[in-house]
Parts: C-alpha cells; structure tokens; sequence
C-alpha cells in the first residue's frame, strides 16, 4: 500500500477499507438488484436505500475523520495497468473537498432514493429504476473518491451512462429517448476537451496523479501555454457536465427523467461533476489566468442566459432547471474569479435546496398529474407541507437572510466585485431575477384558484398516476418526510460559513495553504438583499396584486421575451441548422456519395472484371453440396498429406 | 503439438462432418460445437501456461516440411504475446459463431464444415511462423468465407462475396511478391529468422517497395479507407455467424500481419512510413464514422463503424512505441469482442424481425426487454464506454499515439464523439420510442445457445474492460522485443 503524505500537518487515519466501502455498498446494491430485479421488484427499492444509506453514514465517519485532521489529505493508491511506458493507477483521495462531496452526494442520494420509494410506486420499471440510481451514485462516489485524473475520466463518462439510462428511462417516450441522447452527446463534446487534457497531461507531465498534476502546473516549468491548454480542456469537460454556456442545452430536457432522478442530478450528480473537476485541479486555473479569466466570464454568461429563460417558462420543472444552470454558472463564476471556497460553498448549499425544490416539484405532480403552472395555482391549502417547504427551498435559492443559500451567493458576488465590477454586476442582476422568477413559480403554483392539474390520461399504460387531478392531495410520507428532512440544510447550511469553518476545511485540500477570498462584507450582503427582496416584490407584484400583467410586460420587451422563449435559438441553431443541415444532409452525404460513385467506383471499375470472372467461375459452381464437399475434402486431404509426407508429425 | 492440433483439428471435423450421411446432418452442428469447445478449452489451457518470463515463441513446432530448389518451406508453429491473445479470440468467436449458427437448416453439413476451416485457416495465420505457411493459411481462408456468402448470405451474395474474393486475392498477389523478395533476400521463409537484425539484406526491389507490397496485402483486410468497400458488403450480406469471424478474427489477420511482418521485419522502413500510418489510421477512423452515420441498414452501419475501429489499430501502429503498439492490439481483441457482440445482437434481432432496416424496426425494449438491454450493452461497448474493454483499446492507443503525433490523436478524438453520435442514434430509432404494432408478436423467447453467446461475451466485453492486465502483461513483452527492433 503505497501512503503518500502530502500534508504534513496530519493526514486522515481513515481506514482505506472504508472509503473502498463507500463505493462499493451501492454498487453490491446494484448488482443484487440487477441480478434478482425481475424476480422481487419490491425489494429493490429497499436494496437501494440500505446500499446508499450504508455509503451515506461511512462518508459522514470520513467526514469527521477528515475533520480531525484538520483537513489533511491521505492517498492510497495501487497499480491498475501497464501498456508500455503507461501505468494507470487505481486510487482513493480523501480530504476536505472529497469529505464533503461524499457527504453532499450520498445524503441527497439517499433521500431521494426514500422519496423515491412514494414517487416511483407502481411504475413498471421500478425496479430497474433504483439499480440505475445505485449505479449513478457509485459512478458519483468513485469521481469524488479518485485520487487521478484517469480514474476520474472512467467515472465521469459513467455518470454519463446512468444519465442517459435515467432521462430516457421511460424510453418509449420519443421525447425522452431523444433527451437521453442529446444529454449523452453534448456532454461527450465537452469530454473531448478532457480527453484532449488527458492526453496532453499525460505526455507533458507523465502522471495523471492529482497532487502532481497540481505541483506541474505550479512548478513553472511547463510553458504558460501548456497549462491554459490543459486548463480549457478540463473546463471544456466541466462545462459539458455542469452545463455551461454552450452547451447547456441537454440540462432542461433531461427533465424527460422521473423527478426524483432530475432531483439527483442538478443537486448531487451530474452537474456538480464538472464544478467539482475545476475545483479539483484549481491550483492549474490558479497558474493560468487566461483560463480563469475565461472560465469567470462563461459562467456569468451561463448565470445571465439561463436566468433570463427562466423568466418566460411556464413549467415549474423547467424553471428549476433554468435555476439550476444559473447557479452553476455562479459557481463557475466563482471559481473563475479564484473563489474556490465561495464555489464549493455554493455547491454544497445549492444541493440541498435545489433537491427540495425538485422534490417539491415532484410532490406537485404527484397531485397534479403536470408541470405546467398554467394548469396549478391553490394548491397551498391542499399541500401545506410541500408549500412551506418548497418555499424555504426558494427563499434560500433566492438569497434571503439568514437561508443557505444567503451565505453562499453572497461570498460569489464579493469575490466577483473584488475580481471585476463586470462580473459583479451581472451576477446582481441574476440575484434579481433568480428572487423573481421563483416566486412567480410559487405564486402561480401555490396561490390563486386551483385550474384542475391535467386529466389522468387512462389509454396510456405508461402512466402510473393513480390520484385524481381534479382533487390534489398531499404526497404520502415517504416524500414528505424527505422534503422535510431537506429544509433542515437548506435553512441552516449556510451557518458553517461561521468562524471560516467551512473555509478552512475546504482550503486544506488545496496545495497551498494561502487564503481564497474573504468571507463577507456587509456592503455586498446588503446589496443582494435588496436585490432579492425587490425580485420577490415585483413577483408579487405582477402574479399576486396585478398591479401590472406579465402579458403587458411582456408586450413592452417583446423582441427579448421571444428570444427568451425560444431559449436564444439555439437548440434550433444546433439540431436544424448544424446537425440536420450542415453535417448530416451536406458533409456527411458528400462523403458517402464519394464512397459510393468515387471509391466504389473506381473497385466497380475492376469490378466489371470481377463480374466477368464470376460469370466463369459459374461454371464450377454446380450448385450441389456433394461437389463441394469434395473439393473441401480433397484440400484438406492434399495439405495433410502434403504435410505428413513431408515430416511426420 | 497443441498448436497442430488447433490448426488441424477444425479440419478433420469438417472432413467427418461432411462424410455424415444425410439422415444425420442434423448433428454436425453438435460436432462443430463440440470441436469448437475443445478448441476454445485448449486454447485457454495454453494461455494460462504460457510463461510470461520467457522471451520469444512457445509452443514451437519446427519440422522439415518441402524443399524447392535452394528454399526449404517448413513447418513451423509457435506463438508469443501478440498471437497468443489473437488465437485466444479466434478459438472464443468459432464457438460463438457455431452457436448463433445452431438453428440452421439449410446444408448444414456443408454450413459447419466451411465454418470450421475457416477457424482452421484464421488459426494456422496466427501460429504460422514460416512466411509461405502463413501465406497458404491466408489464402486457405478466402474458400471457405465465399462459399458461406455466397450459399448462406442474402442479398446480393454472389457481388458481396466475390468482391471479397477478388479484393483479398489483389491483396494477396501483392503481398505474394514482397514475401519472395524477402525470402529471397533473408535466404529463408522462417518469420523468426527474417525478424533478426542485419537478415534481409540487397533486396530484389528497394526495401521500401516490398514493404508497401506487404502493406497493401494487410491494409486491404484491416481495412482501412479505401481499400474498405468490400467490408460493408460482405457483412451486409453474411450469415451472421460469418460477420462474427468477419468482424471478430479476420479484419485483424490484417493488423497482426502489419505488426509481425511490416514493422518487425523492415523497422526502418516502418519508421520512415508511420507518418502515413498515423495520418491512414485517422482518416479512417473519421471517414469511417461519418458514413457511418448515413447508414440505414444495421448491419452496414456496424460494419463501418468497424473502419472506424480498425482506424485505431492503424493508427496505434503508426506511434511504433510500446503503448501505441499494446494499444493497437489490445483494440483488435476489444473490437472482436465487442463487434462480435453487435453482430450477435443484430442476428437475433433479424431472426425475429426479419428486417434489418432501421427506419421500420422501433420500440422493441417493450417486446424484447432482453435483446434491447444486449444491444444497449453492445452499444455502449462500442462507443468506447470505461468499464468496458473498447476504452482501454482506444485510450492505450491515444496515449500512446498523441506524443509523435498529436495532430492525428487530435483528429481521431473526434470519433468519440462520432460514435456516441451513431449508436445512441441507432438505439434510439431502433430499440426505444413508442412501440410499434407491427411487431406485437415478436418476442425474446430464447434458446439456451443465444443465452450463452451474449451472456458470455458480456462476461469477457467487462473482464478485459476491468482487468487489461490479463491481456497486457502477455502482450507487452513480446511487443516490447519488437520495440527493440526498432529502436536498434
């Protein structure tokens, strides 16, 4: 066992056993449920949870290991394969970033696998649901746990998988095979610019190795353009996986999934993947400005763009996807502008309240049978708890004093206004809309007369809606009790920020010990406050009083409301002009006209003669069995008597 | 002896099958699988002997076998740890090819015995170490794939086969010349000896010329672009048992051809020509999958979704390091793997649809849950997913390549995101969406031989993606002996 202290201070005692064991309960969960699914679906529910929650409570034992430590970083790693002069190594990395990601994942993990159980009763799949879920919190754990960058690739591209399986998990919907495939592709773009760092890395520095990643990038030798290229080839990947400005566009239709598992991947999985690599290797981004500074300014144009279409989507899944993509582009922004605690920070509050969010979101289509606001409104008094809750949850999205999510947008904009009043401003306006457009989702949900959700559709097979739309009810406890567990979090999250707690936990994990922004500044808390409690007020302005309507706002800004609606064009730009047009019908059609007239031509050219010889070679081809047996007889015949003769054997 | 017995044995239990009487035909395919099993039984037995410290051949057989004039053809037998993986893949796909044959009913006499002379065949190429030995065993090949296209096939069968035919025997008369200026020029037809440094010497022709007559022999089996036409022809109209041994075996006689012969015997010529290789290799991973993405017809589509694959080997090849070269040929296992998985599923598929038309098949995870989660497998082997044995082939090959030529590695990577592009497509239009009545009837009803083949392969698609050790501490060193060669 190879033990590399690289903290001196002191390095978490955890037992390597234990942090294998993290990954491992869920994947036997997986393989138990895969194996016996077809014979007790109902059992594989409770697998789940028992896998997951085992994985939940040892990463809590690591959390507080770590945390006696004070952070320190232990590393245990073991050769995988050699090809040639390539070694891959196969490891766990703990310390205060691995702590605390393990926490965030499997605690929402396994809450959303128990809400799951209430969710998903009755659904045909239910089964190979939760083996899918367990397969994607193992591919989770196994990137946080990694100790290099190859490991981390493997798993990254497994999250990948279970993302795919999951959105298109009710697979006979056009729409949601098709998401499933858009989701995979587009981030796989992203992952060129990983495999590129990859490769690049392994051929400049020789390791894949995180600390020794960290230390090249640092050390100075390589050329500065090295380490930007590398950089911009890990955000190239995160920006695949987090959802960044371009390539966003497979976040809102992954909402094709069960809510639970949209749940689990803008809180836990998925998205925070790529926030999570960035953070990792933030000592390179450190070492290249240029990257940095490109990395801050796509995540403020994410966190812009996407609140902007927030604004005119009338599914309330939809916003909270829209919501999701803006906040990670605050955290990008975060990271760009060197605030690796304020970005973990965020990351880490964000998870909880945006799983209670799309919880809620759920819990609201367990009564409503639809998405759509349009088909809400007044479900406050037949759902208090998903009311309360899911306005806790957006309380602390939208910033409020003394919420999580306060806490955590607050250090982004102070790094932003220390970094660029720019970034900073733009970030402001984000805080703005972020307030607005949750609270006009709660209005249209929650207030106002109920308009009948959408009618049980009983043709579809599919559908395991068993309620009636008509007469909302509350979700059973199975959903409750998560929604209620989660607005402990996302009301008292944000507390850690206390005494730099979180901070200096965090920081530990980085190289060196410097500090990475302060943690407030009451001129900037004050600002967004403002800023927020004006978003909620105009919000109740328009949706609640009417003072004015959203259809003469909209009127007054129609040129940005339609560009808004149609999300910017480019879903239209990518997949009608790019991919129909362009690629398929033009580049790819020329090729193979050329395979066909130009290459197989000049062979049909020859292969007129080949059609001359065939038709002698007919003369042989009598047809009957018996004359070619003979001849396969006589060959072999003739060789090994040629051969025997020759030499006995 | 036990490699004799490899090569000979398939034959003489195509020499019995063929003298069963008629009323008995019924059970050749019993002795083709029980042969087949033996085969795959003793091959694992040699794997796991093989001595992993030792330099060089093992199980050699060396006997006096003709002599002509001043040559002496001989027999000789051996492997080392490049062709020892590639029987171990030869002898695994005949028992999978023999398996999804054993439903049918039309001559199968005649069906199983061409089926074992090809095993017959593809092994003696491997474990041939005498250049005209392995020269007859590559020809011996040809007889066997034309009658099984032609007679099996559908389609047009008769073009598809001939095509074959004919491109191969152009191939191989080129090849016919650079192996008698070599031996000319080596005095010998001994592999082994012609492999030694200081061997060939004043050649006929300018070394250069004979390496590129071997090249072409090779290239046109990998195959690359576009020497590649005959490939989506022939698998289009195979049995799929055949596109099994097309795909799985035969397509890396070409790759091993190169990498025994081309690079190990002319190292300096290879060293001035691996720019080609590289720049070969890429384009044919890039042409490859963007035709791949015009194809409508499922087995054409994994056929060039093969050119694109094989591109790798190619390009692998061309880095003529020990990673690029373990690389390249720890993707032709990965591919016979998984591409013999593919062509498994489509086969089962078509049995039951009777189509292999993507546009009309659609929704079939509904009626048959257990061939759509193969081809999902199958699917994602494909498209390079870690865990599973095509990713080592590809990354090992990347790795290995991008530090002598980035530019190329740089355009190949492009072909990952090709083919997640080509199979999520397919897997959309074919296994998922709304369900389509018209195949209400079909089912997954299985018999236990399909059970096995797809379970089986799965098993070794994950064993090779998990633990490439298996496969890499065996390969490496007897690549390492021919990066030494180049190096001198």
């Amino acid at each position: 066992m190879l033990f590399l202290e690289a903290a001196p201070a002191s390095a978490p005692t955890i037992d390597e056993a234990i942090l294998w064991a993290i990954m491992l309960c869920p994947l036997v969960a997986w393989g138990l449920i895969a194996i016996y699914v077809r014979k007790i679906p109902v059992a594989a529910g409770y697998l789940a949870i028992l896998g997951v929650g085992a994985a939940c409570v040892l990463s809590y034992v690591t959390l507080f290991n770590v945390m006696d430590a004070d952070g320190g970083i232990a590393i245990h790693s073991h050769e995988w394969f050699s090809a040639g002069d390539l070694v891959v190594n196969l490891g766990v990395r703990v310390d205060g970033l691995t702590a605390v990601m393990l926490v965030v994942v499997t605690t929402v993990a396994f809450l959303v696998q128990v809400y799951s159980t209430g969710y998903m009763q009755g659904d045909a799949g239910y089964g190979r649901y939760f083996a899918h879920m367990c397969l994607f919190t193992v591919s989770m754990l196994g990137l946080v746990l990694a100790d290099n960058l190859f490991q981390m690739f493997i798993f990254w591209e497994l999250v990948g998988l279970c993302s795919y399986l999951l959105i298109g998990f009710w697979f006979h919907k056009p729409s949601a095979a098709a998401a499933a495939k858009k989701a995979f592709i587009v981030t796989r773009i992203g992952d060129l610019g990983l495999l590129a760092a990859l490769l690049l890395v392994w051929t400049r520095a020789g390791t894949f190795d995180v600390t020794a990643i960290q230390e090249w990038a640092t050390s100075g030798e390589p050329e500065g353009y090295i380490v930007t290229l590398f950089a911009l080839g890990l955000f190239a990947g995160a920006a695949g996986k987090s959802a960044q400005f371009p390539l966003h566009v497979w976040l809102p239709d992954a909402m094709e999934g069960p809510t639970p598992v949209s749940a689990l991947i803008h809180a836990a999985t998925m998205v925070a993947a790529g926030v999570y690599l960035v953070a990792r290797f933030f000592p390179v981004f450190e070492a290249s400005h240029d990257a940095a500074q490109f990395v801050a300014w796509i995540g403020a144009i994410t966190a812009l763009v996407a609140a902007t279409i927030a604004l005119v989507q009338t599914d309330v899944k939809r916003v909270l996807a829209y919501s999701t993509i803006s906040q990670l582009g605050y955290m990008m922004l975060a990271l760009g502008t060197f605030g690796y605690v304020a970005a973990i920070f965020h990351l880490f509050t964000h998870a909880f309240f945006k799983a209670l969010l799309f919880l809620g979101s759920g819990s609201v289509n367990h009564a409503t049978n639809t998405f759509d606001m349009r088909q809400m409104g007044g479900l406050k008094k037949y759902m208090p708890v998903t009311y309360w809750t899911f306005i806790i949850g957006s309380l602390s999205l939208a910033g409020i004093f003394p919420l999580a999510g306060f806490w955590s947008k607050d250090e982004i904009l102070l790094d932003a206004w220390r970094h660029d009043r720019a970034l900073w401003a733009i970030g402001l306006s984000v805080a703005f809309m972020t307030a607005f457009y949750m609270f006009r989702a709660i209005f249209l949900t929650f207030h106002g007369e109920y308009k009948g959700g959408q009618p049980v559709d009983h043709h579809d097979e599919d559908s395991h809606f068993h309620g009636d739309p008509a007469h909302p009810h509350e979700s059973p406890w199975a959903m409750k009790g998560p929604l209620i567990v989660l607005s402990v979090p996302a009301i008292a999250a944000g507390w850690l920020a206390y005494d730099h707690l979180f901070k200096d936990f965090i920081e530990a994990a980085l190289p060196h010990a410097e500090s990475h922004g302060s943690t407030f500044e009451i001129g900037i808390a004050i600002s967004s406050s403002v800023v927020a409690v004006a978003g909620i007020g105009a919000a109740w302005a328009v949706y609640m009083k009417r003072w004015v309507t959203s259809e003469s706002i909209r009127a007054t800004f129609a040129p940005f409301a339609i560009i808004f609606e149609n999300k910017y064009y480019l879903d239209r730009i990518y997949e009608d002009l790019f991919v129909r047009t362009i690629f398929h019908r033009g580049w790819n059609a020329l090729l193979q006209a050329n395979d066909r007239y130009v290459v197989d031509g000049i062979v049909n050219g020859s292969g007129r003669l080949a059609r001359e010889a065939s038709s002698r070679l007919r003369v042989i081809q009598t047809g009957q069995v018996q004359s070619y047996g003979l001849g396969i007889v006589a060959g072999v015949i003739i060789i090994a008597v040629a051969v025997i003769t020759a030499n006995p054997l | 002896m036990e490699l004799s017995l490899l090569v000979f044995l398939p034959a003489a239990a195509a020499g019995v099958i063929l003298l069963l009487p008629r009323s008995m035909e019924q059970h050749s395919r019993w002795v083709a699988l029980g042969v087949s099993v033996a085969m795959l039984a003793l091959s694992i037995q040699m794997f796991f002997a093989f001595d992993l410290n030792k330099d060089g051949y093992q199980y050699v057989v060396d006997k006096k076998w003709v002599e002509i004039g001043q040559f002496e053809l001989r027999y000789i037998l051996g492997v080392d740890g490049l062709s020892m993986p590639l029987l171990l893949l030869t002898t695994c796909l005949t028992v999978v090819s023999v398996l999804v044959s054993f439903s049918i009913t039309l001559r199968p006499r005649a069906y199983f015995a061409s089926l074992l002379i090809l095993a017959s065949s593809v092994v003696g190429v491997f474990v041939a170490l005498d250049f005209m030995l392995f020269f007859l065993f590559w020809e011996l090949e040809l007889f066997p794939m034309y009658l099984l296209i032609s007679v099996w096939g559908s389609g047009r069968k008769e073009y598809s086969a001939m095509k074959f035919v004919l491109y191969t025997i152009a191939g191989s008369a080129f090849m016919l010349i650079g192996i008698l200026v070599l031996a000319f020029a080596g005095d010998t037809f001994d592999i082994r000896l012609l492999s030694a440094e200081g061997r060939i010497a004043d050649p006929l022709i300018p070394l250069g010329w004979v390496f590129f007559f071997l090249f072409v022999g090779f290239a046109v089996k990998l195959p690359i672009v576009p020497l590649h036409t005959w490939l989506p022809d022939a698998h289009g109209d195979a049995p799929t048992a055949v596109s099994v041994m097309l795909a799985g075996v035969l397509l890396k006689m070409g790759g091993y051809g190169l990498i025994r012969m081309c690079v190990t015997m002319m190292p300096d010529v290879a060293q001035d020509w691996d720019v080609w290789f590289a720049a070969i290799g890429a384009i044919s991973v890039l042409y490859g999958a963007f035709l791949t993405l015009r194809q409508t017809d499922l087995k054409r589509l994994i056929a060039y979704s093969s050119v694109s694959h094989m591109g790798l080997v190619l390009l692998g090849i061309g880095a003529l390091g020990n990673t690029g070269l373990v690389g390249a040929t720890y993707q032709m296992l990965a591919h016979g793997l998984v591409t013999g998985l593919m062509f498994v599923m489509v086969g089962l598929l078509y049995e039951r649809t009777h189509t292999r038309e993507i546009a009309r098949l659609g929704g079939l995870a509904r009626q048959m849950p257990l061939i759509a989660s193969g081809m999902v497998f199958a699917g994602f082997a494909s498209l390079g997913l870690p865990a599973l044995a095509g990713f080592i082939g590809e990354i090992t090959v990347f790795l290995g390549t991008f530090q002598k030529y980035e530019w190329a590695v740089l355009m190949s990577i492009f072909g990952v995101v090709l083919s997640a592009g080509y199979i999520l497509w397919m897997l959309q239009r074919v296994v998922f969406g709304p369900v389509k009545h018209e195949w209400d009837g079909v089912t997954d009803q299985r018999h236990w031989w399909e059970h096995t083949v797809v379970i089986g392969l799965v098993a070794l698609v994950v064993l090779l993606g998990v633990y490439p050790d298996l496969m890499t501490e065996m390969i490496e060193p007897a690549i390492d002996s021919i990066v030494l060669r180049i190096e001198a």
